[in-house]
């Protein structure tokens, strides 16, 4: 009878049981790595026929050929061999986390910017701090991308930026000019943007004017907070000891996004999509703007890519996110970064695959195959100057921003997931009905719980 | 459990034969029996009971982001990991578990209403000599062979509010209803995930029921019809409680597996479904693997698990009669 539970007891059982046997091995290796880590230093005495493994995530079209190509010449240079290994974004949190407490994996990972943190606190990755100099340090970086490679309250630098993605509006020029509104003021405040969208409503009624993913989408927060930051309002405290996304202004940005909805402007059919789903709409031609990532640009020229119809494919703006009434607009910047796992036999090897991968060339041109931004500024500014469209990606990755670095973001942004995606169920009318009094009742859930996870500890 | 109540009846027709064989010889068979059944009782310790044991063991212990990783050694929390669920209205999880077991209750009910309803309903049409009928039952069983997964994923496309074709139907075809719902967001959710799930366990129950009513013997329903019984009071005073024990059975295992489903609403409405659908499986798998709150996890698992010994328990009681029949 119980055989199910049992199932779920031993899959926990057997999935932690490494991490045990882990705990008792692993300091042996950190010694060993903090040795052989002092002559990493003094020069590229690397060995050649040594295999570093690599994980990465499906981040470009073939992820496993594509980033082996983008190695070659560093095997070619050095003789250290790279063997890539994919690993699905649905497992990777997993795959990661028990390499990290169990000792067994790869030499270097590819982790959600948002992730660091809570990797760099379990104790399995390198801290490069010694190192980073080599590759310019944190001047090389926009700030909000080098803040995900710390830990809150902590020495130590525990990634480095690999490539960069910021939000920003895509619109249809065709569809405002049908409208007869100028792309050059249709976006520039929150107020201009509502309007816009009102006036596409009522001048272009084939084609919806707006449209976002629901819960089911893992990027929803970086879709709600930049309303939540115009207007004010933050995720946690300066000091991130307390949740604060139940204050009037984080309840105002979250408002105007349901607003948005509640006004027939945001199509709520939309919410019952993941992101990648709703992404398709766009270039589908069902929604006239739609806020996304650089990807979605670098796609526009992929002839195979027969999501988009060419009314959509052919005229994609993009505009940087409005400002709020503090006259500041923001928007969430992430990507991903580089760790090299303390349990590695190669740290110096590790190193230099990670400065290769740092390198002005190889960050372009990585970036371009994943229609993703460079994550450092000198390649990022020369990607930024190739047109307007790629310009405005460059500029909201200056002003972008991130959560907090804390190892227990991951499941504060959960709390905010359920929650903000409760908010926008019921303003679509299918969830508790929508007031201020539910909103307000949701985000002090979503507070209360974000407590109760900051308050966790180790004792 | 479940095991045991149901291998009673075979060891009581094996005990009828074995006095037929006395002394030595008996407890040498014995023997060689126990050292056949030794590699499956040692698999069914090594991979079922000691992870079981350290899944209860788990819920006495606070594993949270910071102490998962060690695991066993993590510190003891004693009951407060139950406690803090049943009892803490400050704990902000508290609700959630709440909700997840209402939402369980109401989806294991219709899950295993429709399906016991339904499958035999399916059953009774198919009990007929009639031409084309292997093609027919055997066309009734494909949803059987789908994988949950592919269900979870024809149905996530089916229901989608603009261009699926529920709706379409619903909608465009047969102006049933005027404005397109929403099913996969909100109330209409728990029906979203029903409904997938109730086709699928129907061929299953339709299969059962099918060998129970050809095993049955025509005289009665025939001497029934002499008498004046019409098909309704043949049904019901003769059909259905000479099924009782298949009910049984199907009551019992249909919902321990509706109760600890997770692949379809996992499936088709993400890793949080929201607290209109979110199941226990789903918020026990959200709160472990997502959030690291193993401890937390752990104990809702055991909670689980003694719900159903108590279904068992209860299960057993009512349906006692009916097993020794059979």
């Amino acid at each position: 009878m119980p055989r199910r539970s049992a199932i779920v007891a031993s899959a926990i059982a057997l999935m932690l049981a490494p991490a045990a046997v882990a705990a008792c091995g692993g300091d042996d290796d950190s010694a060993s790595t903090t040795s052989s880590g002092t002559n990493a230093a003094q020069g590229e005495q690397l060995h050649k026929g040594v295999t570093l493994t690599l994980w990465t995530m499906p981040n470009s079209p073939k992820p496993k050929e594509d980033l082996q190509k983008m190695v070659e010449p560093f095997t070619a240079k050095t003789g250290v061999k790279v063997d890539v290994q994919e690993v699905g974004w649905d497992v990777q949190f997993d795959r990661i986390r028990n390499a990290a407490v169990s000792g067994e994996g790869p030499d270097i990972t590819q982790a959600g910017t948002t992730q660091v943190p809570f990797f760099a606190a379990l104790g399995g990755f390198l801290d490069l701090s010694d190192r980073v100099d080599e590759i310019g340090g944190a001047d090389a970086y926009a700030d909000g991308i080098w803040k995900t490679t710390q830990v809150e309250g902590q020495d130590g630098t525990w990634a480095i930026p690999w490539f960069t993605e910021a939000r920003s509006i895509y619109y249809r020029k065709d569809v405002l000019e049908k409208a007869g509104i100028d792309p050059a003021t249709a976006f520039t405040d929150l107020e201009a943007f509502r309007t816009t969208l009102q006036t596409i409503k009522e001048k272009v009624p084939d084609i919806e004017p707006f449209g976002a993913p629901g819960k089911k989408a893992f990027d929803l927060v970086h879709n709600v907070m930049p309303f939540v930051w115009d207007n004010g309002g933050a995720e946690l405290s300066p000091d991130a000891k307390q949740a604060t996304i139940n204050s009037p202004e984080a309840q105002e940005g979250v408002e105007f996004m349901a607003g948005l909805i509640q006004d027939g402007l945001f199509d709520k059919s939309q919410l019952e999509r993941d992101g990648t789903q709703v992404e398709n709409q766009f270039k589908g031609g069902r929604l006239a703007v739609w806020i996304g990532g650089p990807w979605v640009l670098g796609s526009i020229g992929r002839e195979e890519d027969d999501t988009w119809v060419p009314e959509a494919r052919e005229n994609v703006g993009v505009a940087p996110m409005p400002t709020g009434p503090g006259g500041k607009g923001y928007t969430f910047v992430g990507g991903s970064d580089l760790m090299i796992f303390k349990h590695t036999k190669h740290p110096d090897e590790a190193w230099a695959l990670v400065k290769f991968l740092s390198e002005d060339q190889t960050q372009k041109d990585y970036a371009e195959l994943l229609g993703m931004f460079p994550a450092r500024l000198d390649p990022q500014q020369q990607v930024g100057q190739s047109s307007e469209n790629h310009q405005a990606f460059f500029e909201a990755i200056q002003s972008g921003r991130t959560y907090a670095p804390i190892p227990q973001w991951g499941q504060i942004e959960n709390a905010y997931k359920t929650r903000f995606g409760n908010i926008l169920d019921s303003a679509a009318g299918v969830g508790k009905d929508y007031s201020e009094a539910t909103v307000k009742a949701e985000l002090d859930a979503a507070a209360k719980e974000a407590d109760g996870l900051l308050a966790q500890s180790a004792g | 459990m479940a095991q045991t109540t149901l291998q009673s009846p075979p060891e009581a027709g094996s005990a009828r034969a074995l006095p037929t064989r006395a002394g030595r010889p008996r407890r040498r068979r014995t023997l060689f029996a126990y050292w056949l059944i030794a590699p499956a009782v040692a698999f069914m310790v090594l991979v079922h009971l000691v992870p079981t044991a350290g899944g209860v063991l788990l819920s006495f212990k606070r594993l949270n982001t910071f102490t998962f990783a060690r695991l066993f050694d993590a510190p003891w929390a004693g009951l407060e990991n139950y406690r803090s669920i049943l009892f803490d209205t400050a704990n902000p999880l508290r609700d959630g578990f709440f909700g997840a077991v209402q939402n369980t209750a109401v989806y294991t009910f219709w899950t295993v209403s429709g399906t016991l309803a339904g499958g035999l309903a399916i059953a009774l049409l198919l009990n007929r000599q009639m031409r084309g009928i292997r093609l027919i039952r055997t066309l009734m069983l494909t949803p059987w062979i789908v994988p949950s997964f592919v269900v979870a994923v024809l149905w996530q496309f089916m229901w989608q509010s603009d261009v699926g074709i529920v709706n379409k139907v619903l909608v465009d075809y047969t102006h049933l209803l005027s404005e397109r719902p929403i099913w996969l967001l909100g109330e209409n959710s728990m029906w979203a995930i029903i409904i997938p799930s109730v086709w699928r366990g129907l061929p299953f129950a339709m299969i059962f029921f099918l060998a129970g009513l050809q095993a049955m013997p025509p005289e009665l329903h025939e001497a029934a019809a002499i008498d004046g019984a019409g098909p309704f009071r043949r049904f019901r005073y003769i059909t259905l409680p000479l099924l009782r024990p298949l009910i049984a059975v199907q009551l019992l295992f249909g919902v321990i597996y509706a109760a600890y489903q997770f692949a379809i609403p996992y499936i088709m409405l993400g890793s949080n479904p929201g607290p209109d659908a979110d199941l226990m499986m789903t918020l026990i798998y959200r709160q472990s693997f997502s959030n690291n709150l193993f401890g937390f996890g752990a104990a809702a698992s055991v909670l689980l698990m003694a719900a159903m010994c108590v279904w068992v328990a209860i299960w057993y009681r009512a349906f006692k009669r009916d097993l020794e029949v059979t």
